[in-house]
């Protein structure tokens, strides 16, 4: 069950913390070095899908006060959320073993 | 993060971009705003701040978020529709299965695709109903275009919607000119009014130039520009004072045209002269043009004007304020003010004026009339009659359409069933041929505005005198909304309607008849749908038959006077040159006699007015010894000739004589008076000897002849009382040329303007017409509807046609098994046939039976362009029955023969 990139982006993101919309789209472009830089429309489309299945939630909690915006949204990665993000993060490094061993990427 | 910055502070100045963004959000679906909606705004609102940091322009980040909006907010709803339907539907498989999640973009994507490559199988296909309905569309957006120009456009002043007409409202004429009196105390109506003034166009000679030649002109009070509202674009414009009677200056304000044209835009125009009617006048400034010229109405609203003279110098004997009404108003309304309000206000001050003055006013009071009003008019009608028909045209074709589709769709149903039966839910089925429509229905859209443009050039070319079409129509805004509308509604008629009725396919009966299925329900609508096709097409065919009927009842028309091989022009001398009477009838009698001597000219006279030309006038006259009240006079119309206009336009002399040259301006008045206004005014009793009194001369009038009537204005005046006055008597600086000739009329011009030039070098002429032309251009604009209207009713007729064709074949197709059947079984091949025409013969009659009275009714509502015809004229609904009639057996026929050449052994094998 592969899922889009767009999704397993997100899930990434919110992996380390909660995260408000924008902070997402932040820290996609940081992942991937400014290659994927997603629009707010197509994140948040993801967002209302992975929301609906149960992935991410928003958040009850607040973080520090200094950094908190008190109108802003927060997500966060669920259980499920986070077992999803992980069995894909396994695949794709299966997927990676595979390829140092056919020489396409180097040891590392 | 520590770069986004903070709303600390006022929330609501923060709130304000958001406020934008949400219209944005908007475009989403009702539930994923509820989620995420408030979310996603702040994260477009941060990406577009710091988009605005980094120094893109305000555009590229805009377009970028709508770009990003489009996309996403179209991939929603298309989610959230595709879990309504399925919602609603028997669905086999379940829901949220990953194989399910790929986005709705990507289905659509393919299915485009997908749609693509169907077309390119069965290029026919596509071919022909992309063109039909393009062809729908392209017409239906020329026409929009056109009414668009027409009817909805305000006038191209500042608030051209204020402008409006002031009329003098007389008991015998509603719509009558003003005098200079009652100008000044309209004037001071400021309640109603935020400006009046007072113009009139006329024909002006230039001279003192190369070659001596007319301008058009406008002689009109300073408060003119004050009314339209127009700006100097150099010098300045004439002030009330300096165009008044009494106080007038000889200077002239000129167009931008003129300027172009005769001072090739050099600014040293500004003081210099020109001689305008013989009189020296100083270019005082130069009138910027109205903004939007393009689409202005062709002859209106002083647009194609090249100067404007103040009115004080009007060439009428005796100045302005003396002449009597003769001018006409017009003015700007004040904000709010509306038509009704400003006649209430009239109404009061006439009456005081009425009981000022009451033997000049005579009765008389005022009224506004919008501008757009009296402009468009007349023309609603035909406009709105033209575009009927072309949206019944865009009907049948999208009829004709969709029944292809449905053939189509159904053609498809074994592959329907397989997909389905792979897996293919109801929603991609049925999302696949709703893309398929809609594509087909972009497509044709495309094709149909490019056509529409190509076409409008045609219609544009065409331009009937009446309809008042400007001389570029502009694509604007409300055009491509309109076609994007008929394009949309085009893709539900066609795409959704059989689309949705195919998709519900009974898979194993499907997949065992080998894709025969019978479908019985959609087979009812496509025989009403083909109802509807013919109905609407005996409809169009028979109004354009009202309409060509009017146009050749038009045509028959007896004018009174034999318009061919005559010659006409019109000239009007300078006051200044020819101040007395006698001076005007000397030029008059050398130039007759001059032309007389042309080669090829048979008869000559000089006519103030010659029939068909635009030109008119009547005048009021009393009946010697038959005293009536003031103001209540009857009316007649006028016309001033010399000696041998009756001869030269072969009107009938039915009894006393003609003018001759001894009728002029030393001996007693006399006048010529027609057949209607000798049976009017002596009933009975011969009207020769019989005395008149009119308002041009002081000595009652002798009447020494009666003469056959003649139309003037148009064919399709009522006979009236004309009176003719002796141009010797009444010699007028403003009069036309008449001659009839033996050869081509226009083969003499350049020597019947020599001639003249012999009396005076200096007279400029113009108007030259053959007067066959004047009469015909009369008819032009029923011509032009009859013209449009029939080849409406004949694509019509083609497309039902089509669509007749394609409904039998199909159902025979259909039956192919059946009838082999009963053919196997002894029926004749005659009798199958008969029943397939049969068949198309009961459809026709029922569409029939539906489509005479709709004729009968629209021709009603169209009764004001019909001419001598009655909406209900039973042969032109017989020619419109026979012919389709005759068109649907056609149609019927070879289907029909297909059915009887059913191979029985064939037919049962294909099991």
């Amino acid at each position: 069950m592969p899922l889009r990139p767009v999704e397993f982006h997100v899930l990434l993101a919110l992996a380390p913390e909660e995260r408000h919309g924008y902070a997402i789209l932040q820290e996609v472009a940081n992942l991937t070095d400014g290659e994927l830089e997603i629009e707010p429309g197509t994140l948040y489309r993801a967002l209302h899908r992975m929301l609906e299945d149960g992935w991410v939630a928003e958040s009850a909690r607040r973080p520090a006060a200094d950094v908190d915006d008190e109108r802003r949204r927060y997500y966060r990665l669920t259980p499920l959320g986070r077992r999803i993000a992980t069995a894909e993060a396994n695949r794709l490094s299966r997927l990676v073993s595979v390829a140092r061993a056919h020489r396409l990427l180097p040891d590392g | 993060m520590a770069e986004l910055s903070r709303h600390s502070g006022d929330p609501a100045k923060a709130d304000m971009p958001r406020r934008r963004v949400w219209w944005l959000v908007w475009a989403y679906p009702p539930r994923f705003r509820r989620d995420v909606g408030q979310s996603l705004v702040d994260a477009l609102d941060d990406r577009m701040r710091a988009r605005r940091a980094a120094g893109l322009s305000v555009t590229a980040i805009w377009m970028s978020a709508l770009a990003d909006t489009l996309r996403n907010a179209t991939a929603e709803w298309m989610d959230a529709l595709r879990i309504a339907v399925r919602r609603s539907a028997f669905d086999v498989r379940r829901s949220g299965s990953a194989f399910e999640r790929r986005t709705a973009m990507d289905s659509l994507m393919q299915d485009v695709r997908y749609a693509f490559r169907l077309w390119r199988r069965r290029p026919g296909f596509a071919l022909v109903a992309i063109v039909t309905l393009a062809l729908g569309v392209g017409a239906n957006t020329a026409m929009f275009s056109i009414v668009n120009a027409v009817l909805l456009r305000p006038l191209p002043y500042a608030h051209g919607d204020r402008l409006a007409v002031l009329w003098a409202k007389t008991a015998s004429r509603p719509q009558s000119l003003l005098s200079w009196d009652e100008y000044l105390a309209y004037r001071e109506q400021k309640e109603s009014f935020d400006a009046v003034a007072l113009w009139l166009g006329q024909s002006v000679n230039l001279t003192a130039v190369n070659e001596p030649q007319r301008i058009v002109g406008v002689f009109a009070t300073g408060s003119f520009f004050d009314v339209l509202e127009v700006k100097a674009e150099r010098g300045r414009f004439f002030s009330e004072e300096e165009s008044a009677a009494g106080t007038a200056k000889p200077v002239v304000v000129i167009s931008h045209q003129f300027w172009q044209r005769q001072f090739a835009s050099d600014p040293s125009a500004i003081g210099a002269a020109l001689t305008l009617n013989g009189t020296p006048m100083t270019v005082i400034g130069i009138m910027a043009p109205p903004f939007d010229m393009s689409s202005v109405p062709a002859d209106g609203w002083f647009i194609n004007y090249d100067v404007f003279i103040p009115v004080g110098l009007f060439p009428v004997p005796g100045g302005i304020e003396h002449a009597g009404p003769g001018m006409l108003g017009v003015t700007r309304l004040k904000p709010g003010v509306t038509v009704t309000a400003a006649n209430a206000n009239l109404a009061v001050v006439s009456s005081r004026l009425l009981a000022a003055n009451p033997k000049a006013q005579n009765g008389r009071t005022a009224e506004v009339v919008s501008a757009q009003e009296s402009i468009v008019g007349d023309s609603r009608t035909p406009l709105l009659l033209l575009l009927a028909s072309v949206g019944v045209v865009l009907l049948i074709a999208c009829v004709n359409v969709s029944n292809l589709l449905v053939a189509r769709a159904v053609d498809r149903q074994r592959e329907i069933a397989l997909r389905s039966a792979l897996g293919a839910s109801r929603w991609a089925v049925l999302r696949q041929l709703g893309v398929e429509a809609m594509l087909l229905a972009a497509v044709s859209a495309a094709l149909g505005l490019a056509i529409g443009r190509w076409s409008l050039q045609g219609l544009t070319w065409l331009r009937p005198p009446s309809v008042p079409i400007p001389d570029q129509i502009p694509l604007d805004t409300r055009v491509l909304v309109f076609t994007l509308g008929v394009g949309a509604a085009v893709a539900l008629l066609c795409g959704l309607a059989p689309a949705l009725r195919m998709t519900q396919p009974d898979l194993n009966r499907v997949l065992q008849a080998g894709g025969r299925s019978n479908t019985g329900g959609s087979r009812v609508t496509r025989d009403v749908l083909v109802v509807a096709e013919i109905a609407l097409s005996v409809a169009l065919i028979a109004i354009s038959g009202l309409l060509i009927h009017s146009m050749l009842s038009l045509q028959r028309v007896r004018v009174g006077f034999d318009s061919s091989n005559v010659f006409t022009l019109q000239f009007r001398l300078p006051t200044a040159k020819y101040p007395r009477p006698e001076e005007i009838a000397g030029f008059f009698r050398e130039a007759v006699s001059h032309v007389r001597g042309v080669a090829g000219v048979e008869s000559v006279a000089l006519v103030r007015r010659v029939p068909f030309s635009g030109n008119w006038g009547d005048t009021p006259f009393t009946v010697e010894g038959r005293p009536v009240p003031q103001g209540q006079e009857p009316r007649a119309g006028q016309n001033i000739v010399t000696p041998d206009y009756f001869k030269t336009m072969r009107i009938p002399l039915m009894r006393g004589r003609d003018f001759t040259d001894r009728d002029d301006l030393q001996s007693p008045p006399v006048t010529v008076v027609n057949e209607t206004m000798a049976r009017m005014t002596w009933p009975g009793d011969d009207a020769i000897g019989k005395r008149i009194n009119v308002p041009d001369f002081k000595e009652p009038l002798t009447v020494i002849g009666v003469v056959g009537d003649t139309k003037h204005r148009s064919s399709t005046e009522p006979a009236q009382s004309q009176l003719y006055l002796a141009h010797y008597q009444l010699p007028m600086i403003f009069s036309s040329l008449v001659a009839r000739t033996a050869v081509q009329p226009l083969s003499i011009t350049t020597e019947v303007r020599r001639a003249i030039w012999t009396v005076d070098k200096d007279q400029p002429m113009w108007s030259v017409a053959p007067l066959d032309r004047l009469v015909e251009s009369s008819h032009g604009s029923t011509r032009f509807l009859a013209s449009l209207l029939a080849m409406f009713a004949g694509v019509a007729l083609l497309l039902a046609a089509v669509g007749i064709y394609g409904v039998m074949s199909y159902a025979v197709t259909e039956r192919t098994h059946e009838i082999g059947i009963r053919m196997a079984l002894g029926a004749s091949a005659d009798r199958v046939m008969r029943e397939v025409v049969g068949r198309g013969l009961i459809l026709t009659s029922i569409a029939l039976a539906v489509g005479v009275p709709a004729a009968i009714g629209l021709g009603r509502l169209a009764r004001g362009v019909l001419f001598a015809v009655e909406p209900s004229d039973p042969l032109t609904l017989a020619v419109a029955t026979v012919l389709l009639a005759s068109v649907s057996l056609a149609a019927c026929y070879f289907p029909a023969r297909r059915a009887s050449r059913v191979d029985p052994v064939r037919a049962l094998a294909d099991e």
